[in-house]
């Protein structure tokens, strides 16, 4: 099961809390259950989370607080060392990683934003972006023109000079992602960026986020507790509970074969035409379809009308051109009616 | 309360309750066999006052410690006296230099001889600190300036005053470099920090006097030891608010350090410290406010300046001269925490460059003011001289105002004094010096135990029974009496102040700023009027005692409930509550934690006091001490301070952990 095209490979990973979690680290994996972290005043903040994340593509750790999402994370960036299991970013094992290595990685391959900005107030906007170079010894001139390229990319040209108690929580945040880029990463770590926004602006900074991403192409660990916000700009979820990982999926097969109840509660309100593509609905191809085909990658919502006001099925083709099924209007009608029925 | 628990479900509140129960009566069977004579007298006489035999006495050896040490002990290669003298040395360095600038002349070795450079005019320096208040805190703390350099120059005690000056700034440098590298470490290392925060208590309660003549056994006489005393006494709140800024930083701000790949340097300097400065700012106040006291109390040891013409004031009884110094001490110390306040609230605004000396054209400046200035003086020394005509001198009139103040109201005064010594002071004096020192030992470790734990209540018998074995159980008794009864005073003016200064907002504010100014105070300030009107004893230290404790027993139950969250007073009004009972049912009962910092804080302010009140005659403890600095008593002086210390901590002690039980118990954690 080895993934070539995998950057972090998480094995086994643990984390405990409590004392004598150090012991704990040496025990066989099935003794661990309930009984005996309950019995030694254990905290398990994550319980043996295994996944893999592939180059290029946005993932996102979903689970309400408290489901260890964050200690996970924080896990794979090194910012706390797991109690027990593997944990590789690129070659490099994490675990008792030399932590001259570590400075390394985490100067040039991988970077973080922060639910709470963690922007320094004592720096202007610019040198707050510029900062991660400050660290490397870039000098100023330098770092300062890296940090106007990125002013510009994230809409904050003419702000360079305030200090972050001068901007609006959109701003702030806008700062903390140009910070996180300034570096030019190979890994993008975000921790609920947009949690403490307003619902108006979250939804704009999640627009813009996925404009970013169209250009920059990064690998992008998100975390939220937002399951419509993973949904809008996953291409997989993880979805976390009590620190275990209940299912790691698309957006589109989490709603179609949720592992279990507490997934299928996250996906019940979910309007599914806003998240099913065509040609997952689509049935066998049949002699009657007509009028011009829709993509299979396309999502419900885009072609429903198109469907809706035609008498005969309509083709799906699929990248190429080549027609791999057909939709028709009851289909359509009931994904976007039929969405509280499971 | 303890009925209400058994009448609800009998058996089971009989199990829970019985250790607390068992403790609670042992409580009341102490207080009631230490308080009734007859019972008193049955107890064997050691429960009373350990016989003389049994004493420990420490206070020899810790001469000769400590003699030994200063003179002959050797670390390494070198003795320790090489190196504290050393040490001194290096430190009298940036201070002569400070001094020499501001009020002698500095005299400069050049090829041939040395020259005498003149001090800085006057002139230049109040220009260049007008321009620094209007930099620091607008126009209005740069006319205060002025005000107060005018103040200190017609009065003619400039050069006094400078010297006050020069000793703060350069005990304020020592502080908080000293300070913030501590805090910083006890952030760092958790255990350290566990260390050094019983260290910062003794420290911030010894008495000033109790350690001066130690300092002077290894630093030497002069300015240097004054200023160790300062920093030692002034340190503690730089490197306590350090920490305490840097524990509260959001814990991002120190991943965004290690994710930015920040060595452990760069963490520190570039992203901790900066980032808390708030804090660090807050702390740096106190330092600014706690130095000055200090350097003044270290007239006593010769530090010059302001200080020493008030002593002189007092000793020779030319009150007048005291009061003029008195007077400059309280403007300095407004305008110092108006000023060291200022700089800690600015926050950096876009529009102004922030580096390098561009970005401040204000105060390169004052530095080029004070620069020109100098060189002026060099080439016209009586530019220097501020205008004899100019000067004015109180003189006799204050005297003489106070002496027929004396004579006028000597009887009326007399009476009240007389009044309060005959029916509060001396029989609260004779009660408490009469317990039995076994049963106030017991009573406070229990009570301790109850409220908070059995390590409290081991800690706290530690620190009472060295009181009692070292012998000085009666002037420890002494000391706490005048402390309890300047408490009680205290409280019953300050909190009925609080309560109603917090239901009126203008009020509120009014009172704020009073207490605020009088915060802000050197404690020998209080001092001086109160010798003036009362003369010497124990009632003109009580006045002092509670004039000093005051703002923070009016400060906490205002502030505690202003806080009163507005949904309670709104459910309270919406049931119909009468004024007075929000404020009894509501409003207190919500606040009483607050209150009670609030006594704990009035209780250490007292003693802060106190240990100053020596000097108007009290004889408690803290008169030991200053009797150690006269005779140079080392030993004795060091343990009688311990004692000052240990009963202020478990004063502390007893009422803040009994608030932060209430606390949890009204679940505001």
């Amino acid at each position: 099961m080895f993934d070539n095209s995998s950057i972090i490979r998480c094995r086994k990973i643990w984390k405990l809390y409590g004392p004598g979690a150090e012991a704990a680290a040496g025990l066989r994996a099935d003794a661990l259950d309930d009984d005996y972290l309950g019995g030694h005043g254990l905290v398990p903040a994550v319980r043996d989370a295994t996944l893999d994340i592939r180059k290029g593509e946005i993932f996102v750790i979903m689970g309400l607080s408290g489901s260890g999402k964050s200690t996970l994370v924080r896990c794979m960036t090194g910012l706390i060392e797991a109690t027990r299991g593997d944990l590789f970013f690129g070659e490099d094992n994490l675990r008792g990683i030399d932590p001259k290595r570590l400075i390394e990685i985490r100067r040039h391959k991988i970077s973080m934003v922060f639910q709470d900005f963690a922007l320094l107030p004592h720096l202007t906007v610019l040198d707050n972006i510029a900062f991660p170079l400050r660290v490397q010894g870039i000098g100023r001139e330098e770092r300062l023109a890296r940090a106007r390229e990125l002013t510009d990319l994230v809409a904050l040209k003419g702000r360079e000079d305030r200090f972050p108690h001068e901007l609006s929580g959109g701003q702030q945040q806008r700062v903390g992602i140009a910070r996180s880029l300034t570096t030019d990463p190979e890994v993008w770590f975000l921790d609920e960026p947009f949690s403490a926004l307003d619902p108006l602006i979250r939804h704009e900074m999640q627009d813009e986020f996925l404009r970013l991403q169209a250009t920059l192409h990064k690998t992008i660990v998100f975390i939220t507790h937002d399951f419509e916000e993973a949904i809008r700009i996953a291409d997989r979820i993880a979805i976390m509970q009590d620190g275990r990982i209940v299912q790691v999926d698309t957006p589109e097969q989490l709603i179609l074969k949720p592992a279990d109840e507490y997934v299928a509660e996250f996906t019940r309100k979910i309007p599914r035409h806003r998240v099913m593509r065509t040609g997952s609905l689509a049935g066998p191809a049949t002699e009657l379809a007509s009028g011009s085909p829709v993509l299979a990658s396309a999502l419900i919502a885009d072609v429903a009308s198109r469907v809706l006001t035609s008498d005969r099925p309509v083709p799906v083709v699929d990248a190429k051109g080549a027609i791999i099924g057909a939709i028709d209007r009851e289909r359509v009608i009931n994904t976007i009616f039929a969405h509280g029925a499971r | 309360m303890v009925a209400a628990v058994f009448w609800k479900s009998p058996q089971r509140a009989v199990l829970m309750i019985r250790p607390r129960l068992i403790m609670l009566l042992g409580l009341g069977l102490i207080a009631v066999t230490s308080i009734v004579p007859a019972l008193r007298e049955a107890l064997p006489d050691w429960v009373v006052r350990l016989p003389s035999e049994w004493l420990l006495e420490p206070a020899e050896p810790i001469n000769r410690f400590l003699a030994w040490l200063s003179r002959r002990a050797e670390i390494g290669p070198f003795e320790v006296k090489e190196i504290t003298r050393g040490l001194a040395a290096i430190i009298e360095v940036p201070l002569s230099v400070l001094q020499g600038v501001l009020v002698k002349g500095v005299e400069v070795p050049v090829p041939g001889g040395e020259v005498r450079l003149a001090a800085l005019p006057w002139w230049a320096l109040t220009a260049a600190l007008a321009l620094f208040g209007q930099w620091a805190a607008g126009r209005r703390a740069a006319g205060m300036v002025v005000l107060v350099c005018f103040y200190f120059l017609v009065l003619d005690l400039w050069d006094e005053a400078m010297l006050t000056l020069a000793s703060v700034a350069i005990a304020v440098m020592v502080g908080a470099i000293v300070g913030v590298v501590l805090g910083a470490a006890a952030h760092r290392w958790p255990r350290l920090d566990s260390f050094l925060n019983p260290v910062y208590d003794v420290m911030q309660t010894l008495p000033v006097f109790s350690y001066l003549v130690p300092i002077l056994l290894f630093f030497g006489f002069g300015p240097v030891a004054a200023l160790i005393a300062t920093v030692i006494y002034a340190m503690p709140p730089m490197a306590r608010n350090t920490t305490l800024a840097l524990r509260r930083l959001p814990p991002s701000i120190s991943e965004l350090a290690s994710m930015a790949g920040c060595s452990p340097r760069q963490r520190l300097l570039l992203v901790l410290l900066p980032a808390a400065r708030q804090g660090l700012l807050t702390g740096f106040n106190q330092l600014v406010m706690l130095s000055l006291s200090a350097v003044i109390i270290a007239s006593v040891i010769g530090a010059g300046g302001l200080g020493n013409v008030v002593l002189q004031g007092l000793k020779s009884m030319q009150l007048g001269r005291a009061l003029e110094a008195g007077l400059g001490i309280t403007l300095m110390a407004i305008l110092l925490d108006r000023l060291s306040r200022a700089v800690a609230s600015r926050r950096p605004s876009h529009g102004r460059a922030t580096t390098g000396w561009k970005g401040h054209p204000v105060l390169l400046g004052s530095v080029a003011l004070m620069l020109w200035g100098w060189l002026m003086v060099q080439a016209a020394p009586a530019s220097g001289a501020f205008p004899e005509a100019l000067t004015w001198n109180s003189g006799r009139l204050l005297d003489g105002f106070f002496g027929w103040v004396n004579v006028t109201f000597a009887d009326s005064i007399g009476a009240i004094s007389d009044g309060f010594v005959r029916h509060l002071f001396r029989p609260l004096k004779a009660a408490l010096v009469a317990l039995p020192w076994l049963g106030v030992v017991l009573f406070v470790a229990l009570l301790s135990c109850l409220i908070r734990g059995v390590g409290l209540a081991l800690g706290l018998t530690a620190i009472l029974t060295f009181i009692a074995i070292t012998g000085y159980w009666d002037m420890a008794m002494t000391s706490l009496y005048l402390v309890t009864i300047s408490v009680l005073i205290a409280t019953l003016i300050g909190f009925p102040i609080g309560v109603v200064a917090a239901q009126n907002a203008r009020l509120g504010g009014l009172t704020a700023l009073v207490i605020d100014t009088l915060q802000t105070l050197p404690t020998f300030v209080y001092l001086i009027p109160v010798v003036m009107l009362f003369g010497l004893g124990d009632f003109p230290a009580m006045v002092a005692i509670v004039a000093f404790a005051l703002p923070p027993a009016i400060r906490y139950p205002m502030d505690g409930i202003a806080r009163v969250p507005g949904s309670l007073i709104e459910a309270a009004d919406m049931a119909g509550c009468t004024r007075l009972q929000r404020l009894l049912h509501v409003q207190i009962p919500y606040a009483l934690p607050e209150i009670m910092l609030g006594l704990s804080q009035t209780v250490l302010m007292a003693f802060g006091m106190l240990v100053i009140t020596a000097l108007v005659g009290t004889r408690g403890l803290e008169q030991e001490t200053l009797v150690a600095v006269s005779k140079a008593k080392v030993g004795e002086g060091l343990i009688a301070g311990l004692g000052i210390s240990f009963l202020s901590i478990t004063a502390d002690r007893l009422i803040t952990h009994g608030a932060a039980r209430l606390r949890r118990r009204l679940g505001q954690v």
